[in-house]
């Protein structure tokens, strides 16, 4: 009986012990608003963008502070953040959702896996649902995260001035890339 | 009014306001970021006093620090880098995950490249803000910085 118990209980934590969080604090994301016809890029580029998974459930949680979106001219980004993104007032975006498909996936195994991630976008004060492809790429015991997928502005009360409405997208491209490693608790 | 004063009196000192505005315009859309390097800090701290200060009043810090250079000085807990080269140093106490993390502005990836992990060290930035997490630790977050040297 004893045995039994042991061997049970050995069983069980290795069950358990398969679900792990995985992080990162330096996932990138990619933000592209440029029209066909505007005669510059309107891109941004943040790299401390925090993002956790949980392989057991597939729980995936992103956060990026506005004001880390770097632009390569000073005065996009002043615009970005002062007139767009309104950072002072919302300085953070955050998305909370899951990898739909996540129990099909064996997570201690080299792997390149299409994922479909589902979740609330929150972005200047508004949320929204957003579902997306993605990939997923196991490799020596860590996980690469990648996604792109489109937000209408105007759907996080984001307003282009009729000025510049040939310049900015209406609805920006996202990309997302980011290397997440075992949570050690 | 005779033709030679409209010219001199009203069209050159137009044209002449004209260009300037035109420079102006010109220099200021083109316009990049300073170089930290080169930027007189607006506050100096401690890693360890700048995470305490945020975690005890998130509005207020950010209100007082947001878009200032600051110089922080701390021990280093962690130096990493992308696939791109960009280098991000995180300034703590090895007692909890909150960190002051700096990214390195490119142009000084050369300042970062030669830290190690354990040594105490100043890093000057431009804060971004803060980013509460319970579970991975709160972070003061600093853009386009740069490893000063000691003196």
């Amino acid at each position: 009986m004893k045995k039994l118990i042991i061997i049970t209980s050995a069983v069980l934590l290795t069950i358990t012990g398969f679900g792990q969080k995985y992080y990162t604090k330096s996932g990138q994301i990619n933000f592209d608003a440029t029209t066909s016809s505007s005669p510059e890029k309107i891109e941004g580029v943040n790299r401390s963008a925090t993002c956790v998974v949980d392989t057991k459930t597939g729980n995936m949680q992103f956060a990026v502070l506005m004001k880390g979106f770097a632009f390569e001219r000073a005065l996009m980004e002043e615009h970005f953040n002062e007139n767009y993104a309104e950072s002072n007032k919302y300085p953070k975006a955050e998305f909370k959702g899951e990898i739909k498909n996540a129990d099909k996936i064996d997570f201690s195994k080299d792997g390149t896996f299409s994922v479909k991630v589902k979740g609330k976008l929150t972005m200047h004060g508004e949320s929204n649902d957003v579902e997306t492809d993605g990939k997923i790429v196991i490799q020596g015991g860590k996980i690469k995260a990648t996604a792109d997928f489109n937000v209408k502005l105007s759907d996080y009360k984001v307003s282009i001035p009729g000025l510049v409405a040939d310049k900015v997208a209406k609805v920006a491209k996202i990309s997302v890339s980011c290397l997440l490693e075992p949570l050690k608790s | 009014m005779k033709r030679k004063n409209i010219i001199r009196y009203i069209v050159l000192p137009l044209l002449l306001i004209l260009g300037v505005a035109a420079i102006y315009i010109y220099k200021e859309y083109n316009r990049t970021h300073k170089d930290t390097a080169r930027l007189k800090a607006d506050y100096s701290a401690t890693a360890v006093d700048l995470m305490a200060e945020f975690s005890a009043n998130e509005q207020a810090s950010n209100k007082k620090y947001w878009d200032k250079v600051i110089r922080v000085k701390g021990m280093v807990k962690e130096v990493t880098h992308d696939e791109k080269g960009f280098y991000s140093i995180a300034l703590g106490d090895t007692a909890s995950m909150s960190s002051v993390r700096c990214s390195i502005d490119s142009i000084h990836g050369n300042t970062a490249a030669a830290v190690k992990s354990g040594a105490i060290i100043t890093v000057k930035g431009i804060c971004s803000g803060y980013r509460a997490d319970e579970l991975l630790g709160s972070d003061v977050l600093l853009v386009r910085s740069v490893v000063e040297n000691e003196k």
